[in-house]
Parts: structure tokens; C-alpha cells; sequence
């Protein structure tokens, strides 16, 4: 599946809660596509499980209110083509932006200390493809023009 | 530190909660070849550091946490971690494997696998991020349930994601069965949540930042294609666990082979399946799928009791076992009460199987009129009341009134309540037998006696007897067989992955085996060095248990399994006696190399599979 992602459409991976069986492979695949080992520390999105039946998906949603560019003191997050860019060379690792985010999305790499953002594997989310209760989704909302 | 295979992060953490020191151990790159991991690695460092003499609430007792090669990958099934210690329920070495996402954890933070040993003076957890390991007062979580517990170390550390073990109330009352739970799974069997209890250790925590690699990347996914496509010509791995979990077993083994232990063994067909089966459970009260981390089965269910006297109930499983040992045994068939039971006994950190045993052993005694209700609290210990089964759960992890005779397990109770009921009590060495019928299936008739654990479905493997590929009535080639699942669960167990791939690579040791360790770890196995290094497990184990006592008079079954066939059903009439058991055992022990008078590991045996130093100390005997 591949998907070419325009400015006019907001990409979202959508997370089914209840065909969600909890097996965090989606976060073994993420963290494999990007860094070549599995590491959950690596994913760029976590699945939480609060209760027998409450799991909650932590990823970048791409929201309207871009909460992290705005709490960026360093000006070094920007919106490019469907995903927030991390500018490597001006960021300096303070975490807030992974604070300002309300869904959970960012954390810090645990060795560089760079924020992890999903970048949706180039259009193809590796997590989509490995999840194997068919859990996630890519679908594509129009962007709300201010 | 450079570890040259695969899996491994070639260091072991040992903790002291005496003097709350820690030190790690590093091991040599051929000791993991020569150990695997999680069963292996355990056998040795408990044989290396417990005396198996000495009693399992000792504070030099070990509670090893391990992990193998396969955790923190995505390899099917792996998503495990391992736990072994001196049972107190068997006295002899003991290992338990439960789903959690800790044993990736483990991997993560740089070890392979943790070693717990001391007692701490008040009420701890571990706390180990990393190189940091901190020992935390637990005093308030002390006496709080395992999910409570749970969550309090999430929030005191501040993760919602973070991985906790803890133990309920039993594992501080010293139930001699308590569990270990991890989110909702449960290291169940054999004690080690009592002997962590018998530590102060109410939890242990773990968060790392590393991760785990495969020696060949190519290869490897070579191996998960071929998985992807052989796993889709399995039923079980399609439909049956996918779908019903292991609740799919109660219908086949009940009406197909009539082995579903009933009322404590006097028959083994129960006439109220259809209320306890896979099907009823899923069209009635299932509710959602989970999984063990980085599984694709995923056979796990929530189920949600929607109506009737115990609606409302909420619990992941009960698994098939858990069915057995509430349902067909204590003659229940409302599937409420069981999810009540079920979701209790995770909550308060008991072992389901053993409780359940236990309670329709007493059922027995009841009925036979050995006790009656100045002994049970005034309760009506009827089988098929499921009030008794409920109610007692609470009693037994605080061991009140007949909860503390409960808490020591059918065979200590047994003994306690005398005139010859221990012929009666289902377990082996200690240890309660699970809903595989050591009467309809020859295998696990051997498979039972011989198991280090005991009364265990997981060291010989009932599948491929109920697949028909060993016969399941056949005397003639039944040692060689059970050797072979021994082997296999042994390697299973040394990976720390769950047997149900047996359908898909063999129930006894194959060449897929070898396929799908040699690319992760690049040991370069063939199928002889991978037979080794499971007989020289089962040996280590077998050497730990023979110091501790057990000899050939203990690899033997209930007397009612020897002396009463089964009454009726599919299988009427079939049971091993003690002859045709003595003729097994010879068979067994001679291709084992062990000796057939006494049940002890030759010295020729040890010195072939590399135990120079454990044939010493036998030798001594």
C-alpha cells in the first residue's frame, strides 16, 4: 500500500481499540524500520493498556493546534508534507516539546536525545503493515484551512 | 561489553535484598551456547547457588527471573519471561513461564535475566532502569492486590507503560502456590510468588532503553516469511486459538477423548461441558482478544460476564486449565462463576490450577464424609457449589479457617486430614495435575512421573497425543516419545517461548527448531547439539532434584490414577497401572542414561553432556 501524501489531506493512523490485542508489534516494526533493531525505547508510538479493556495508541495524530511546534523555543519542529520535521541541527533535547503534546507522540531517542515523531515510514507505516489484528489504519482527513 | 552472539547481552543482574547490594555477573560467550537461556541459565546459577537441602523460604533460595534470546524481537510467541526457584510446594527445582512484556524489559535494560537471593528486612520492590536498580519501600502496597499494586508503581514512578511483577496477598501469607502476575498473566505454578514473599519482595520493575538484535537480519526474515506462510495451514494457529483461545480444548477433550478430570478424577466426562466450553464462552461472554507481547495468535481472551448470579465479572481467560480445575472438577458449569474465580485469583495471587485441585480434593473428602462442616467454616463443600469456589479464594490467600489447610496444597492437606485420602489427591510430587489425563493419555502417565516439576503440562506435551501421532494407548516406544516433549518444552522453556508452535515444528525436537534458533543467536546448531543441550537441562534439573530427595519412588502418579480406571466415556476402562508404569520408567531411564534402581543421572551421562562437576557431587551420595 502506497500512499501519496498531499498538503490538501491530513494523513491519521487510526487505532481500532477493540480489535487491539496488545501485542506492541507494531512498536517492534517501527523501531526495526527506522533503526534496524527492535527496541520499544526506539518506537515512535506506544500502546498503553490501562484496564482489561481500555488500550490507549500514543502517536503523532498531526492535530490542527500543532502543540509542538508552537512550545518549541527553538524553532526546531516545522509541518512538511503530513509530518512534523525535527530540524536535528537546532534542536537542543529539552523535551518540551514532548511535554506539550497531549497525545502522547514525541519522546526522546535514548541515545541522541532527538525527538521520535512518526513520519509514517515514507507513506507506507511499517506498523500498518505488521499489525496483525489489522488494528491500524492510515486514512486521510481534509486539513482544516485557517 | 562485546557479546559475539546474537540475543544476548552476556550479563546476568544478582540481587541481594539482605544487604540490598548488586553486582553483575558476565558469562562467558560458550555458556550461552551451552545453556540457551531462561530454563538453562537458571538451572545452572540455582544448582550454582541454592543447596537444594535446605528449606524454599530460606533466604538464600534463589528467584531467578530470566530471559532467552528470542525476548524484545518479533519473533511469534516469545513475548515470555522465565521464572524458577526451590518450590515450596515440590522441594525441588521449579520453573514457571507466564506472557509479560517484562522479559523484553529485562532484555532492554542490558541483562539477561535477574538473580534474587536474601530477604529484605521490610517490604521492597526492585526499581531497574538500566544500570539503575533501586530497592523501594513497599510498605504501602504491602497487603494490596496484584493489580493495585501494579498500578501504585506506575504511578509512583511515573509510567503508565512500565512493566511491574508483583505478588498478591497469598505470595505474603507464604500460600504454598502463589503466583506472580504481570499485567494480567500469571507465572503461575510451583510457589514463586511465595518465595518472593518469603523475601519481602512484593514486585519487581523494570524499564530499559536498549534493544535486541538478530545475528542475521536476511535470514531472519527468511525465517518470519516462512512462518507467516506454514502458521496459515496450522487450524489451531488459525482458528482455534485466534479465535477461542484455549477454552477450544474443553468440547474435543471432553467428548472426542473423554480425559476432562470430573469431580476430582471419578470420572473424566463431564456432563455440564457445554455451560464451560470455548464456543459458549466466545458467543456469550467473550468481549476482546489480547495477546502476549509480539505475538500474532494472540489466543487470549477478556471475557465479560453479562448476566446471572455473578454478572459483572471481568478477567483475561480463564485459560482451559483454569476451566478444568473450577469447572469439570469441582462439577461447576456456569462459566460466570468461573470468570469470578478466575479474575479473583489473579487479583489475590493464586495459581488457579492448584486452587481449584485442591478445592474439589476437599469436595471429595466432604462427600466421603472425611470432613463435613465443623471443618470448612460451616461452608457446603458440594461439588457444583459455586459459592465455595468464589468465597474461598479471599480465606485461602489470608489463610483463615480452612483457607490455611487449602493453602498448603492437596497433598499436604492430604496428610493432615489422614485415612488414606492422599490416594485421592491428584498431584505429583507436590504439584497438582492440569486437565490432561494421565489415564487416557499413556505420555502423560510417564510424562507426569518423570517431569521435574510434577504434576505439569508443560515439561511432557499431551498435543501429539491428542493429534494421534504418538498413540495414545501405546506402551511400546512411549519413553522415547515423552523424552522427546521433555526435550522439546525444555528448549521451549530455554527460549522462553510458548509450545503452542509445536503444531508447526515438531513435538519433539526438529531441524525448524534448529532453523529458527541458528539465525537469531548464530550458534550454528545442528539438531544433535540442540538434543544436548536439552538433556543436559533436564539432567541439571533432575541432579538439583535428587539432591533435594527425589528418587525413582517419586516419579509416580496418584494411586487412584494406578488402581481405578476410568468408569466411563470415550476412554473407559484405560489407566497405567503400576506395572506397566515400572516397565515405562525402566525404558525411560535406560535411554536417559539415569539409573534404574535409584532414578539418579549416571556419571557416564553427566560427563557426556559436560557436567564434570555436578557427576562429583553425586557421586558423593
Amino acid at each position: 500500500m502506497s500512499v501519496i501524501v498531499t498538503l490538501e489531506k491530513k494523513p491519521l493512523i487510526k487505532f481500532d481499540v477493540q480489535k487491539c490485542a496488545f501485542c506492541k508489534i507494531c512498536e517492534l516494526s517501527c523501531s526495526k524500520y527506522h533503526y534496524g533493531r527492535y527496541a520499544d525505547a526506539l518506537a515512535r508510538m506506544t500502546v498503553v493498556r490501562k484496564s482489561p479493556l481500555m488500550l490507549r495508541c500514543h502517536i503523532c495524530t498531526r492535530c490542527e493546534k500543532r502543540f509542538c511546534i508552537a512550545a518549541c523555543p527553538k524553532n526546531a519542529l516545522s509541518y512538511r508534507g503530513g509530518n512534523i520535521v525535527v530540524d536535528e541541527k537546532l534542536c537542543d533535547s529539552c523535551g518540551i516539546c514532548v511535554k506539550a503534546c497531549p497525545f502522547h507522540g514525541i519522546r526522546l531517542h535514548p541515545e541522541t536525545k532527538m525527538p521520535l515523531i512518526c513520519d509514517l515510514c515514507d507513506g507506507d507505516p511499517s506498523c500498518i503493515k505488521a499489525c496483525p489484528k489489522s488494528a491500524l489504519s492510515l486514512v486521510l482527513l481534509p486539513e482544516v484551512r485557517k | 561489553m562485546m557479546v559475539k552472539y546474537s540475543g544476548y547481552k552476556g550479563k546476568i543482574l544478582r540481587v541481594n535484598l539482605t544487604n540490598k547490594k548488586t553486582t553483575t555477573l558476565d558469562f562467558a560467550d560458550e555458556f550461552a551456547k551451552k545453556y540457551l537461556g531462561g530454563n538453562g541459565f537458571a538451572a545452572r546459577y540455582i544448582w550454582d547457588m541454592v543447596d537444594p537441602r535446605m528449606a524454599a523460604y530460606d533466604p538464600t533460595n534463589v528467584v531467578a527471573m530470566m530471559t532467552g534470546p528470542f525476548q524484545g524481537i518479533n519473533i511469534p510467541t516469545a513475548g515470555k519471561y522465565y521464572m524458577a526457584t526451590k518450590s515450596p510446594l515440590t522441594n525441588g527445582y521449579f520453573d514457571s513461564v507466564s506472557g509479560g512484556y517484562i522479559g523484553a524489559q529485562i532484555k532492554y535494560a542490558g541483562y539477561d535475566g535477574l538473580l534474587i537471593t536474601g530477604k529484605a528486612e521490610k517490604p521492597t520492590y526492585i526499581f531497574i532502569e538500566d544500570a539503575k536498580v533501586e530497592f523501594r519501600p513497599a510498605e504501602k502496597m504491602w497487603g494490596k492486590l496484584t493489580g493495585e499494586t501494579q498500578e501504585m508503581i506506575k504511578e509512583e514512578i511515573g509510567d503508565p507503560n512500565l512493566c511491574v511483577s508483583a505478588i498478591g496477598p497469598a505470595g505474603e501469607n507464604l500460600v504454598r502456590y502463589a503466583c506472580v502476575i504481570t499485567e494480567y498473566r500469571a507465572a503461575g505454578r510451583g510457589g514463586v510468588g511465595a518465595v518472593m514473599g518469603s523475601k519481602n519482595l512484593k514486585a519487581v520493575a523494570v524499564r530499559g532503553s536498549g534493544s535486541n538484535q538478530v545475528a542475521d537480519p536476511a535470514k531472519f526474515e527468511e525465517w518470519l516469511d516462512w512462518y507467516s506462510v506454514e502458521a496459515k495451514k496450522i487450524p489451531s494457529l488459525v482458528a482455534g486459538l485466534p479465535i477461542y483461545g484455549t477454552p477450544v480444548l474443553v468440547a474435543s477433550i471432553n467428548n472426542m477423548f473423554g480425559a476432562m478430570g470430573t469431580r476430582n478424577h471419578q470420572t473424566e466426562v463431564f456432563e455440564g461441558w457445554e455451560g464451560i466450553s470455548g464456543e459458549t464462552l466466545l458467543h456469550a461472554i467473550w468481549s476482546k482478544d489480547t495477546a502476549c507481547p509480539a505475538c500474532p495468535i494472540a489466543c487470549s481472551k477478556v471475557f465479560t460476564v453479562k448476566e446471572g448470579k455473578w454478572k459483572g465479572a471481568i478477567s483475561e481467560g480463564p485459560e482451559y486449565e483454569t476451566i478444568y480445575a473450577f469447572g469439570s472438577m469441582c462439577g461447576i458449569s456456569d462459566s460466570g462463576a468461573l470468570i469470578k474465580t478466575d479474575s479473583l485469583c489473579d487479583e489475590w495471587g493464586i495459581d488457579t490450577i492448584t486452587y481449584g485441585v485442591t478445592l474439589s480434593f476437599l469436595m471429595e473428602c466432604y462427600q466421603k464424609g472425611l470432613i463435613n462442616k465443623d471443618n470448612t467454616d460451616g461452608a457446603e463443600f458440594k461439588f457444583g457449589n459455586d459459592d465455595v469456589l468464589v468465597g474461598f479464594v479471599e480465606k485461602t490467600a489470608k489463610r483463615q479457617g480452612i483457607g490455611n489447610l487449602m493453602a498448603e496444597g492437596s497433598l499436604r492437606a492430604s496428610k493432615v486430614i489422614g485415612s488414606d485420602s492422599e490416594r485421592f489427591a491428584i498431584q505429583v510430587k507436590g504439584l497438582e495435575i492440569p486437565g490432561h489425563s494421565a489415564r487416557a493419555l499413556r505420555g502423560m502417565a510417564l510424562g507426569y512421573a518423570t517431569a521435574t516439576r510434577g504434576g505439569s503440562h508443560h515439561d511432557p506435551r499431551p498435543t501429539g497425543e491428542y493429534a494421534g501421532v504418538s498413540d495414545r494407548k501405546a506402551v511400546e516406544g512411549k519413553a522415547a516419545w515423552v523424552i522427546g516433549t521433555q526435550q522439546m518444552t525444555t528448549i521451549g522453556d530455554s527460549l522462553v517461548q510458548c509450545h503452542f508452535l509445536e503444531r508447526l515444528l515438531g513435538f519433539t525436537l526438529t531441524q525448524k527448531f534448529v532453523d529458527m534458533i541458528n539465525p537469531v543467536t548464530g550458534f550454528g546448531y545442528n539438531l544433535q547439539e540442540l538434543v544436548d543441550v536439552a538433556e543436559r537441562i533436564l539432567d541439571l534439573e533432575r541432579s538439583f532434584n535428587v539432591m533435594a530427595g527425589i528418587r525413582r519412588k517419586n516419579d509416580t502418579l496418584p494411586k487412584r490414577f494406578l488402581e481405578e480406571p476410568i468408569p466411563d466415556g470415550p476412554s473407559k476402562g484405560m489407566n497405567t497401572d503400576e506395572a506397566t508404569l515400572s516397565r515405562m520408567l525402566d525404558e525411560f531411564y535406560g535411554i536417559k542414561g539415569w539409573d534404574k534402581t535409584t532414578g539418579i543421572p549416571t556419571k557416564d551421562k553427566l560427563v557426556k553432556m559436560g557436567l564434570e562437576d555436578i557427576a562429583l557431587v553425586l557421586e558423593k551420595l
